[in-house]
C-alpha cells in the first residue's frame, strides 16, 4: 500500500478503464467492445434506457461478473487477477437495494466497511475506530449510531450503507441506482454526500436511470443504448435534443440550469406525439 | 493501576478499558465487545470478544457438563453424581468405574460429537443458503449417507467401511440437490423442494435395502436407520472426532467472512470475500461432518436444525453463532438419548425418534411464526 495511514483520507488517484470489454448473461451478449476511461477525482453517471447494459457494465467493473472478453484494468492490471481481498481495498460497491441482516445497527454496519482492513489478529485497531468515527459524521449519522438499519427512512439508510464504503476507505466507489427507490429528499441527501465523496478525492461511479439527476450531479457522463456508448463527457457538452431522443424515444426542450449551469430537460414528451 | 494496554511489558495480555470507564487507552471496543490489544516489534495486534457470545457459549458449556454427568449417572445401574466424578479418574468402585467409564462414557462422546456435528453442518448450510430450513436433513444429505452406509451393512457387494459409504452418500445427495436446484441457486424454496425430494427418494433406497435382505440382518440395522447411538460401527467415532476437530477449526477461521455471506453476494464480494470460493468450502464441510455423523448414530438431522435455532435464539444478530449451534446440538443430542435411554426403561427409544418428536413441533413452530429474515 502505497498511501500513509496517518491521514484521515489515504486516497491515491486511481484509474480504472475497460478494454474492448464484451459481457454477456447465459448466451445474450449485453455490451461489446466497449472502451470507457473513468476521470479520476470525479463523479461519473452511467446512464440509458432499461436493458441498455450499464448494470452489467457495473457489474463487470465490480468485478461481480467476469467479461466474456477484453478486460476491466484497475491502475493497469486486469482486475480478474487480484485477489478479492485487495480488490475491495481499492474498489468500493453498493449493490442495488442492499439489504442488512436483521437487527443491525448503523454503527455494526459501518464497521463491516473496514472488513478488508483487518484480520484475526488486527480486528479493531485505533485507525478503524477513527475511520468508522470518520465514515459516521462525513454521512452524517451520528445522531443515528446505534439505530438499527431497519428503523431508518430510506435515505438514512442508504447514507448509512455509503458510509460503510467510506469505512472502507477505497479511492474508488461504485454505487448502482443509490437513489432508486427514494423520494426527491431523500434523493438530494444521497447526492449530496456523493458529492462531497467526490470533492475529497474519491472517484464515484453510478448508474442512474434518472438522466435528470445525472446531469445535475454527475461531472461525466456516459450514456449507454444496447450495449454501445452512444456519448461520453461533461453532461453540459453531451446531453442534446438528439440524444435525449437516441436514448430514451422523447422530446424535449433543453434549457440551462441558472445557478449550476447543468442541463436542464423540460416539456418532455413521447416522440410520435410530436406533430 | 493504568489500563494503557500498550506499554504494560509485564502482562503479554492486557485488557484495554473503554475511554469512557476512565481508561486512557484511545481505542475503545465497539458496543458490547471485548477487547484485548498488544503490541510487538511490528506493530500491534487487537482480538475481540463479543460478551453475549462468550456468555452464551460458557452457558453452554456448562449446561453440556452437567446433562454429561447427569447422562452418566442414570440408567438401568443408577450412579451417584459424585460416584461418576470419582469413577471418571478411576477412584470409585470396579462396578461403578465400569458402568460409567466403559458403558456410557463412549455413548455419551458418540452423542456430544455426532449432535455438534449436526448442528455446526446444520448452522453452515443454513449459512450457505441463507434459509433456516436448508439444512442437511432437510435438504436430504442424512438420507443419501444412510443409503450408502446401510447398503455397505446389509452387502449388496459393496464392502467398502460405512464412514466411508456415508461420506460417498452425503457427496452423492449433494451434488443431486444442487444439481436439480441449479439456475435457481441456493435462496428459495426450489433448492429446499429439490433436497426434500432427494431425500425421499434415498429414504426409500434405504427401506429397499432392507426389504430385500434377510429379516434378522434388516432388524440390526433398523434402529441405525432411524438414529440410534446404540449400534456404532468400529472407527466411526474416531473418524467423526477428527472430522469435527478440523471442521470446527475451518469453521471458526471461516466466521468472519461467514458473517458477510448473511448480505447479498455482491455486498460480500465487495467487502472482499471470494463468495464462490467459500460457499464451495462451506459446503464442503457441512457435507463432510454430515456423512460422518451419520455414519456414527444414522440420520438424526433434526439437530441440525434444533441446534442452530437454539443458538440463534440466545444469541446477537451480528454474526453467525457457529460454537453456540456446535455446543447446543451436543447439548440436545445427550438430552435426547439421555431421555430415549430412560424415560421407558427397559425399552430404549433411537435417539432419532426423540429428536424427531421434539424437532417435529419445532419446525412447524419456525414454518408458522412471522418470518424473520435469516440469519
Amino acid at each position: 500500500m502505497s498511501h500513509s495511514p496517518s491521514t484521515s483520507m489515504p486516497l491515491s488517484m486511481p484509474s480504472l478503464a475497460t478494454q474492448s470489454l464484451g459481457m454477456s448473461y447465459g448466451a445474450r451478449l449485453v455490451i461489446e467492445g466497449l472502451n470507457i476511461s473513468l476521470p479520476s477525482g470525479q463523479v461519473t453517471a452511467i446512464v440509458g434506457p432499461n436493458g441498455c447494459g450499464k448494470s452489467t457494465l457495473l457489474a463487470g467493473l465490480a468485478r461481480l461478473h467476469k467479461p466474456g472478453s477484453g478486460a476491466v484494468l484497475l491502475n493497469g492490471a486486469d482486475i480478474q487477477r487480484l485477489p478479492t481481498r485487495q480488490l475491495a481495498t481499492q474498489l468500493a460497491l453498493l449493490p442495488q437495494e442492499a439489504v442488512a441482516p436483521e437487527g443491525l445497527t448503523v454503527t455494526e454496519l459501518i464497521r463491516f466497511g473496514r472488513q478488508p482492513h483487518q484480520g484475526w489478529l488486527r480486528q479493531w485497531s485505533a485507525e478503524d475506530q477513527r475511520v468508522v468515527q470518520h465514515a459516521l459524521a462525513a454521512a452524517g449519522l451520528e445522531q443515528l449510531a446505534d439505530r438499527p438499519i431497519d428503523a431508518l427512512s430510506g435515505g438514512q439508510r442508504q447514507r448509512a450503507w455509503i458510509a460503510m464504503t467510506i469505512a472502507q476507505q477505497t479511492p474508488l466507489l461504485l454505487l448502482d441506482e443509490p437513489t432508486s427507490a427514494l423520494d426527491l429528499g431523500h434523493q438530494i441527501e444521497v447526492f449530496e454526500l456523493v458529492q462531497h465523496l467526490a470533492h475529497h478525492g474519491r472517484t464515484v461511479v453510478m448508474v442512474l436511470h434518472d438522466l435528470a439527476s445525472a446531469c445535475r450531479y454527475a461531472d461525466h457522463l456516459i450514456a449507454m443504448r444496447e450495449g454501445q456508448i452512444v456519448a461520453e463527457g461533461p453532461p453540459a457538452t453531451v446531453v442534446t435534443q438528439d440524444l435525449v431522443r437516441t436514448l430514451y424515444q422523447v422530446e424535449c426542450t433543453l434549457l440551462t440550469d441558472p445557478d449550476t449551469g447543468s442541463p436542464l430537460l423540460a416539456n418532455v414528451r413521447r416522440s410520435s406525439a410530436v406533430s | 493501576m493504568k489500563t494503557t494496554s500498550i506499554k504494560s511489558t509485564s502482562m503479554p495480555f492486557t485488557h484495554a478499558t473503554r475511554a469512557a470507564l476512565g481508561g486512557n487507552d484511545p481505542v475503545s471496543p465497539p458496543q458490547g465487545y471485548w477487547r484485548f490489544a498488544w503490541r510487538h516489534q511490528q506493530g500491534a495486534n487487537s482480538v475481540l470478544f463479543e460478551q453475549r457470545a462468550v456468555v452464551v457459549n460458557l452457558g453452554l458449556f456448562g449446561a453440556l457438563l452437567v446433562a454429561s454427568v447427569i447422562y452418566l449417572s442414570l440408567g438401568s445401574v443408577k450412579v451417584a453424581p459424585t460416584t461418576v466424578l470419582k469413577a471418571l479418574v478411576g477412584n470409585a468402585d470396579m462396578m461403578a468405574t465400569f458402568v460409567v467409564q466403559e458403558l456410557r462414557l463412549p455413548r455419551l462422546a458418540a452423542a456430544c460429537f455426532t449432535g455438534a456435528a449436526f448442528a455446526l453442518a446444520g448452522i453452515l448450510m443454513q449459512t450457505l443458503a441463507r434459509n433456516r430450513l436448508a439444512t442437511p436433513g432437510i435438504i436430504g444429505i442424512d438420507n443419501g449417507a444412510t443409503a450408502f452406509a446401510v447398503a455397505s451393512i446389509v452387502g449388496i457387494g459393496v464392502s467398502i467401511a460405512p464412514p466411508a459409504m456415508a461420506l460417498a452418500g452425503a457427496t452423492t445427495a449433494a451434488v443431486l440437490t444442487f444439481g436439480l436446484a441449479a439456475g435457481s441457486g441456493t435462496q428459495g424454496y426450489r433448492f429446499i423442494v429439490a433436497g426434500i425430494g432427494v431425500g425421499a427418494v434415498f429414504g426409500a433406497v434405504t427401506q429397499l435395502l432392507l426389504a430385500r435382505v434377510a429379516i434378522d440382518t434388516a432388524n440390526a440395522a433398523y434402529p441405525w436407520t432411524v438414529g440410534s447411538l446404540n449400534a456404532r460401527p468400529s472407527g466411526a467415532l474416531q473418524l467423526l472426532m477428527l472430522g469435527l476437530a478440523l471442521g470446527l477449526t475451518t469453521a471458526l477461521a471461516l466466521a468472519r467472512s461467514l458473517t458477510l455471506l448473511r448480505f447479498k453476494d455482491a455486498t460480500a464480494s465487495g467487502l472482499g470475500v471470494n463468495v464462490k470460493r467459500r460457499r464451495l468450502e462451506v459446503l464442503l464441510l457441512s457435507v463432510a461432518l454430515t456423512g460422518l455423523a451419520v455414519a456414527v448414530v444414522g440420520p438424526v438431522g433434526m439437530v441440525g436444525l434444533i441446534g442452530p435455532e437454539i443458538a440463534r435464539s440466545l444469541s446477537s444478530s451480528r454474526g453467525v453463532p457457529l460454537l453456540a449451534a456446535t455446543l447446543a446440538g451436543a447439548l440436545v443430542m445427550v438430552l435426547a438419548d439421555l431421555a430415549g435411554r430412560t424415560l421407558l426403561t427397559p425399552i430404549e427409544i433411537p435417539v432419532g425418534i426423540v429428536t424427531a418428536v421434539v424437532g417435529g413441533p419445532w419446525l412447524l413452530w419456525i414454518l408458522m411464526r412471522p418470518q424473520r429474515s435469516y440469519t
